[in-house]
């Protein structure tokens, strides 16, 4: 099957019809909507197969298909849809890991009074998250991010009755709108420098030669070429997005949305959206490196970003005890490798760690639902533990995503696209530190993971809940078998010894001879932080939630900083937050006093007048009309009893105001 | 006319011959019914009779091409004609299904065969391109609506707004007639290629600006437009809903379409300094007006009428310059006429459900009806030109043009600008009826609201409608 660039639009047209049909169904339509909604993400994943298929027999072309959208004075704003192995192979795994966890959702959300609004709300993200995957203009593109937006928004805040859903939704739109407004600014600067948002056009698409060639070679503000500076605002969005400190203070609050939420939305795809943005414009950010006197190349700050951020989600991970967050600091860290991975110059290899992670996340946090669901809804770590008995299924499966996610050697994805990132950062020329940090971080996730697993699953069942666990339905644990498989064999597709996904991306890929070194090295670094971790949790597993943490007990003051995220939403609240509502007191002073007056003597200007014309109308005028006609009227009355009186002034108009019309008009011509 | 292809008069005459035969059999099966049917099946029978005859029409349109003039230049076939016939009975097939409540009049056979009778005369106005045919298709049209204004025989109202519409209509009509007979004095020609070139060669006399006002005293009655708008309240208070709907869109849209085609084809850009200022007194009337007298109502019926003036402003804006393409001005037309018949619709439905005459009785919408108060949200923010609906676009493309026509500081420039200034007091009113409706609480005893599957799918498509011509507006303006 064969699915050239011209039908890309079906992909997500079908999700789009399914959140229609959502919409409009009753509440009661419960099988109607999961069902279409499935249905489409199916059609979907076929159709994204076809499109790999079609992708794959010449991956170096860009093939598109554009359009005008609308006219605009003497140009046309033009959109259109793009297909290179880049779209094709995120959209296979966008739609795959979107079924299985669709399919997960059945069950996870049987229960739930408002499943009919979740899938529809499902299907419309899945429709926005494809329709950014196909798009060949960064307008399109950001139309979709920004519905992505509205669907985490929603979906995170699905169980708004309860409070700290409601503000989680709020401040992940927040906060992700700061970066957006970045994301703005330079996609309105792209169109003023360029006069064209297409990424690819024959040559005058803005990620082509010419128009690369022509922003690297102009200058703003403090010597920054333009296409440094655009590219910068570009990742403002995309670290928004994607969780990147700054601004990755959202992310572990989203985890009040429902589990199959953060599995689809906050772990595999709308958070890798950013990675992809940046993966997708990157011959805009790399386009300043060829100028050797720049004073800053876009990329440098971009590998920065994402070094910081895999290291500080991977030390905060350590000290949470919820199951959720620890997995949502998880990806916070894991986004900053894939970040650090475009900033050192790899973005192939940052795409085959997004892939990998995708499952491998999903799989992770569809088994953290499993526990969830089968635990009644206890998310403590304190107060699991013992399930790897009753949850036989997913604790097997549990345990492939984290040696996945700690990079156990060789069996596992995560440790062949990991190692593909350090060995990138390793031939970094302008520092090593974005790799230190990343070596650091890799000690650090195999710790966290080894603490998760032996809490959640080894010793003895701490709570009521997980006392009585029982293993979850087929419909649950089908898929996370399936993705199991994936996150155990998608590293192969990408091993130094066979590339064909970084070759497949980028077909001037060249793998250097060696890194083995650098291989063992890290196999130690994770060997060091699953043996701390076997050390301090699995060796002797916890007796009771009340127990202080091993890494409590022994650094109290550093344990409790971490508990905290190392309080950067104190920090947030002191200064972001405290100036935000000086901000507003002021601005609310100012609509008090000084424009609602206004508005209120407007309005009452406006009323006086249409209660004038409304007395004038019906008592002056047509008041005068009556007393002119009275005698008429008292006259006719008797014969016009069908007849108002007003009707007689009402033709009177007529005449008066032909007459009148037609003077004005002799006047005018005579002059 | 010599050389006449009678085969050519039945390609162009063909979507009047299927909206005439329908009518005719819709009476026909009515009066050959046993009076033992029920009357359920009877009005069943007739409505899909007109739905079809109404999609024959259309097809006919289609057929009918865009290939210049027909007949000797009788009719013209143009992508004018092409798209006010379609949206003409797009209108019609709208009304038709969304005429909830049918069930209150009797003789239900006889309503849907005068909107059939109506609508061929909304479509021989679109396509004539001569003075006699287009006061005949005018007349047909007319004397059709007055019998449905004031068809609902139970209500005194109804029987009022009847009869005035009459009058009012005769009254235009005399004028018209005598502007039409002082042409052909002037020409000599009923033709309207002939009377713009005859026009052209001659100086620009006082007879020639009285017979313009004549014609235009006419329009400005057939848009409601002000000072000549004075029957539109009483009309859409009294008639029954359907009427009201069909005066309200499809005979505006067919009004527009037929006078833009007038001035611009028939008399012609030469003579136009002595028409232009007209139009334009009348539109700045009708907005000021309008948009004004608005703010005091409190029955929506009334309310939608004053709205309607002050859009026949923007209409008569769209006419002063659609000389160079009349696309904007139909566009315009065509979108607030989906937006009015959908809000008429509404209060069918309403009107269904019990009394419903006061803005008050829309409270709690929502709650009663969320389908209903959704789509109702759509037409009245396309009627105040919210983006991304049509009404916006509309408005967009108008004032574009005008614009353009005469640069910022010309009258069209000032007419537009009055317009987005009044466009702002609308917003206040448009506004009071969506707070009704989604805001305040329902009254006590406020039942859920029953619409049926026909009404329920028409209010629908006219939502839907009105957005995918809001996104994608080149769907009508890239037919000109």
């Amino acid at each position: 099957m064969r699915v050239p660039a011209h039908l890309l639009w079906l992909i997500p047209a079908l999700p789009l019809l399914a959140a229609g049909i959502g919409a409009f169904a009753p509440r009661t339509a419960r099988r109607t909507t999961a069902g279409s909604a499935i249905a489409a993400m199916a059609i979907s994943f076929l159709l994204s197969c076809g499109a790999l298929v079609t992708a794959l027999r010449d991956p170096a072309v860009h093939a598109v298909h554009n359009f005008a959208w609308f006219d605009l004075g003497h140009g046309a704003l033009r959109l259109g849809w793009l297909l290179d192995p880049l779209t094709a192979l995120m959209g296979v795994m966008v739609t795959l890991v979107g079924l299985l966890i669709f399919i997960f959702s059945a069950g996870y959300m049987a229960e739930d009074a408002n499943f009919k609004q979740f899938f529809c709300f499902l299907s419309l993200f899945g429709a926005a998250m494809l329709g950014l995957l196909v798009a060949n203009s960064l307008l399109l593109l950001f139309i979709c991010w920004e519905l992505v937006g509205l669907a985490s928004y929603l979906l995170i805040g699905f169980w708004f009755h309860q409070p700290s859903a409601a503000a989680a939704a709020k401040k992940a739109f927040i906060t992700t709108r700061i970066g957006d407004l970045g994301l703005l600014v330079g996609l309105l600067w792209l169109y003023d420098a360029t006069g064209s948002l297409l990424f690819f056009d024959g040559g005058e698409g803005v990620l082509e030669a010419g128009p690369l060639a022509a922003l690297s070679a102009q200058t703003t503000v403090g010597g920054l070429a333009v296409s440094t500076a655009i590219g910068l605002l570009i990742f403002c969005g995309a670290a928004g997005k994607s969780g990147q400190f700054p601004l990755h203070v959202w992310l572990p609050d989203a985890m009040e949305g429902p589990t199959p939420v953060s599995a689809l939305i906050h772990a595999a795809t709308m958070v890798a959206a950013g990675v992809f943005l940046i993966a997708r414009v990157y011959p805009l950010l790399a386009a300043d490196l060829t100028l050797p006197s720049a004073p800053l190349h876009a990329l440098s700050v971009v590998a920065t970003i994402g070094a910081i951020t895999a290291l500080l989600g991977a030390v905060i991970a350590v000290g949470q005890n919820d199951i959720k967050r620890i997995l949502a600091f998880s990806t916070v860290s894991q986004l900053g490798y894939m970040m650090l991975a475009l900033g050192v110059g790899s973005w192939v290899t940052a795409i085959f760690h997004l892939l990998t992670h995708a499952f491998f996340k999903a799989l992770l946090f569809l088994g953290a639902g499993s526990v969830i669901h089968a635990a009644h809804h206890e998310q403590d770590i304190r107060r699991l533990g013992g399930l790897r008995a009753p949850l036989r299924v997913t604790f097997a499966t549990f345990a492939v995503g984290m040696m996945a996610l700690a990079g156990v050697p060789f069996l596992f994805s995560g440790f062949w696209s990991k190692e593909a990132i350090l060995h990138a950062a390793h031939g970094w020329s302008v520092s090593q530190l974005p790799f230190a940090a990343g070596l650091i971080a890799v000690v650090l996730t195999a710790f966290y993971t080894t603490r998760l697993v032996a809490e959640v699953f080894l010793g003895t069942p701490r709570g009521e809940g997980a006392a009585r666990a029982q293993e979850s339905p087929a419909v649950m644990t089908v898929p996370l078998v399936l993705l199991a498989v994936c996150a155990a064999l998608l590293g192969f597709i990408g091993t130094p010894w066979w590339p064909w996904l970084q070759r497949t991306l980028d077909p001037t890929f060249a793998t250097e001879p060696g890194g083995f070194g650098l291989m063992a090295v890290s196999i130690v670094l994770v060997a060091t932080g699953l043996g701390a971790g076997w050390a301090l949790y699995a060796r002797i597993p916890r007796s009771s939630a009340g127990e202080a943490d091993p890494v409590e007990r022994r650094a109290p003051r550093l344990f409790a900083a971490l508990a905290d995220r190392l309080g950067f939403d104190e920090l947030y609240a002191a200064t972001v937050g405290r100036l935000n509502a000086w901000t507003a007191a002021f601005a609310d002073a100012l609509d008090r006093r000084v424009w609602d007056g206004t508005v209120r003597l407007l309005a009452g200007l406006g009323l006086f007048t249409g209660q004038v014309t409304r007395e004038t109308d019906e008592n002056l005028i047509n008041g005068g009309f009556d007393a002119a006609s009275g005698g008429l009227r008292s006259g006719g009355r008797a014969y016009s009893r069908g007849q108002s009186g007003d009707t007689h002034s009402y033709l009177r108009y007529i005449a008066i105001g032909f007459t009148l019309i037609a003077l004005a008009v002799l006047l005018g011509v005579r002059r | 006319m010599n050389g006449v292809s009678y085969v050519e008069l039945w390609r162009a005459l063909l979507p009047e011959g299927c909206l005439t035969l329908g009518a005719l059999l819709v009476l026909a099966i009515d009066l050959a019914a046993p009076a033992s049917r029920p009357a359920a099946a009877r009005r069943g029978a007739a409505t899909a009779l007109a739905l079809m005859a109404l999609a024959a029409s259309a097809w006919a349109t289609v057929r009918a091409g865009t290939d210049g003039a027909a007949f000797g230049g009788v009719f013209a076939l143009d992508r004018l004609t092409l798209v006010t016939r379609l949206g003409v009975i797009g209108l019609a097939l709208l009304t038709v299904a969304l005429a909830g409540n049918l069930s209150r009049l009797a003789n239900a056979a006889e309503y849907l065969a005068l909107i059939l009778f109506a609508t061929a005369g909304f479509t021989l106005m679109a396509a004539s391109n001569q003075l006699l045919l287009a006061f005949l298709a005018l007349e047909l049209a007319s004397l059709s609506l007055y019998v449905l204004a004031g068809f609902d025989k139970t209500r005194p109202e109804s029987a009022e707004a009847g009869l005035k519409y009459f009058l009012f209509g005769g009254v235009s009509a005399a004028f018209m007639l005598f502007g039409f007979s002082l042409l052909y004095g002037l020409t000599g020609s009923i033709a309207f290629p002939e009377i713009a070139r005859q026009l052209a060669a001659q100086p620009p006399s006082a007879l020639l600006v009285v017979a313009l006002v004549m014609v235009l005293v006419a329009f400005g009655f057939k848009a409601a437009a002000a000072p000549f708008h004075l029957w539109a309240p009483d009309v859409y208070e009294g008639a029954p809903v359907g009427s009201a709907a069909l005066i309200a869109s499809a005979s505006k849209l067919a009004g527009v379409a037929f006078f833009a085609r007038l001035l611009w084809a028939g008399i012609g850009a030469p003579v136009a300094a002595t028409w232009l200022p007209v139009l334009a007194i009348l539109a700045a009337a009708s907005l000021v007006l309008g948009n004004v007298a608005a703010l005091a109502q409190s029955n929506v019926r009334r309310l939608l009428a004053y709205s309607a003036i002050s859009h026949a402003g923007a209409l008569l804006l769209g006419v002063m310059v659609a000389g160079r393409s009349p696309g904007s001005v139909v566009y315009y037309a065509v979108t607030y006429g989906l937006a009015t018949v959908g809000a008429f619709g509404v209060i069918a439905a309403l009107e269904a459900a019990g009394p419903s005459q006061r803005i008050e009785d829309l409270a709690g919408l929502h709650r009663r009806s969320p389908f209903l108060a959704g789509c109702l949200a759509i037409y009245i923010l396309s009627l105040a030109g919210i983006p991304p609906l049509a009404g916006f676009l509309g408005k967009f493309a108008v004032f574009a043009d005008a614009l353009r026509a005469g640069g910022l500081t010309g009258p069209t420039g000032w007419l537009a600008f009055l317009a987005i200034a009044m466009g702002a007091v609308g917003l206040y009113y448009y506004l009071l009826i969506l707070k009704q409706a989604f805001v305040a609480a329902p009254k006590n005893g406020a039942a859920k609201i029953f619409i049926p599957p026909a009404a329920r799918l028409a209010l629908g498509v006219a939502a839907v409608a009105i957005i995918v011509f809001g996104v994608a507006p080149g769907l009508i303006l890239g037919a000109f």
